[in-house]
């Protein structure tokens, strides 16, 4: 063989500067999601005020202000691929799994950075009880796992169908039910200083059983 | 620039009875035939007759519907899912991030490849296809031309012994004909070069020609 051998974690590395660098370049999803999550945060906030006493609110409001400010970009991953025609270039360069866990390391790092500007604007205008900060970053890490992988094998596998739009909303809706229910009530759950550990054990087997159906299904995509 | 190949194992493309469909419409009948390096090979046929379609298929991009295509790299089958290992792959259907230079978008194909030193093959190959000058350029910025000369770059990239070519003389100008003449005539000294098209300056490049005899413009046979 020439030494030009796929190694695969050169390639899930090498996918994932390049995603860096393109969204870099373009700014295609973090600053529609950054726009979304500071409008949004704002508006409640000047309706509402702080909500120092409401954990149910807070803990569904804050999921809901990181789901959809990231959801556009996230279900995009793929998506770009097709429409700009480089997922063959793609396909000759990296196995399909390395491109997915690459694009899914991706997602994982814009999630981080959006929650490192949404989290400290979303206590500040809103308030709360005071943040337990081992059990808040861990449901806040294992639901941004979840939701990662979750939107990143259905983007993968709806990314070359005609109806994409929509079917990646029916497909990944009764998934991300379960992410945001377990998040949701783990983060209310550490609000009002309760265990959190049902929740982030649910996630973390969620999250396992996602990637690991992830690997099994992505070397068998893309293939007309 | 120094053009010695990187692998001189000999390689071989085989397709038994290889045939597809897509959703119904007829792709590319049914096809047979054994090719072996070094050598310039050419695949010619109607518009549909299935051309770009076999070059997809020996690249493992498409699965055959019926049959199969095989590889070998010195008596060893390679499989479908490692081809891109060893070939270079250009095309009218294959883009790059236009938001990346011509280097940043070689570059990544480099890495991802696993290729430690990822800047020297990746002006190399620049160089070669004439696009030195312009290597920092965005892709956005290119001409159709240098983007055909981009694409040649990309399937030379790491010097593989299979180079499938589908319309490789597509968009440029004499100089830059001439160049893919010269690319054809230095890489089929040690590998094999496949060439889809109907340009007869550029099937006359080939000691074979397989001549597709669908029924063209994708009709269902």
């Amino acid at each position: 063989m020439p030494p030009n051998g796929s190694n695969s974690a050169a390639a899930v590395w090498a996918v994932l500067r390049k995603e860096c660098r393109s969204e870099w370049r373009t700014r295609y999803g973090l600053n529609a999601a950054l726009l979304f999550a500071v409008s949004t945060l704002t508006s409640v906030s000047f309706a509402v005020g702080r909500l120092p006493d409401r954990s149910d609110l807070l803990a569904a409001l804050l999921w809901v202000v990181l789901l959809f400010a990231a959801l556009a970009s996230l279900a995009h991953a793929f998506v770009r691929e097709v429409e700009g025609h480089t997922l063959t270039l793609l396909r000759l360069v990296a196995s399909p799994t390395a491109i997915a866990l690459g694009k899914l390391l991706f997602n994982l790092l814009f999630l981080a950075v959006l929650e490192a500007v949404t989290v400290p604007l979303f206590l500040v205008l809103m308030g709360g009880p005071p943040v337990h900060w081992g059990p808040f970053l861990l449901i806040l890490g294992l639901g941004s796992l979840a939701l990662a992988a979750t939107t990143t094998l259905v983007g993968a596998v709806v990314s070359q169908t005609r109806g994409r739009g929509a079917l990646f909303a029916a497909v990944s809706l009764p998934l991300l039910m379960v992410v945001l229910a377990a998040s949701v009530s783990g983060l209310r759950a550490q609000w009002d200083g309760n265990p959190v550990a049902t929740e982030a054990r649910l996630l973390a087997a969620y999250a396992a059983v996602v990637l690991g159906a992830s690997v099994l299904l992505y070397d068998h995509l893309w293939e007309d | 620039m120094n053009l010695a190949p990187v692998a001189v194992e000999a390689i071989g493309v085989e397709a038994r009875g290889l045939e597809h469909l897509y959703a119904g419409r007829r792709g590319l009948a049914a096809l047979s035939f054994a090719l072996q390096a070094p050598g310039v090979v050419a695949i010619t046929g109607s518009n549909g007759s299935g051309k770009s379609t076999l070059l997809r298929l020996l690249a493992g991009l498409l699965r055959p519907t019926a049959g199969l295509s095989l590889v070998t790299l010195a008596g060893r089958e390679v499989p479908p899912a490692e081809r891109r290992t060893v070939l270079g792959f250009a095309s009218p259907e294959l883009a790059f991030y236009e938001e990346l230079s011509c280097l940043e978008n070689l570059t990544f194909a480099a890495e991802a490849r696993g290729l430690r030193d990822r800047m020297a093959p990746a002006l190399a190959a620049l160089e070669r296809v004439g696009l030195g000058a312009r290597a920092r350029d965005r892709v956005a910025a290119l001409s159709s031309g240098m983007t055909q000369r981009l694409r040649l770059a990309f399937a030379l990239l790491l010097r593989p012994p299979l180079l499938l070519l589908d319309e490789p003389g597509s968009h440029l100008d004499e100089e830059g004909r001439l160049l893919v003449e010269r690319v054809v005539d230095e890489e089929a000294r040690t590998g094999l070069v496949v060439i889809a098209t109907n340009e007869s300056r550029e099937w006359r490049l080939a000691a074979q020609r397989i001549e597709l005899r669908g029924r063209g413009l994708g009709r269902t046979a």
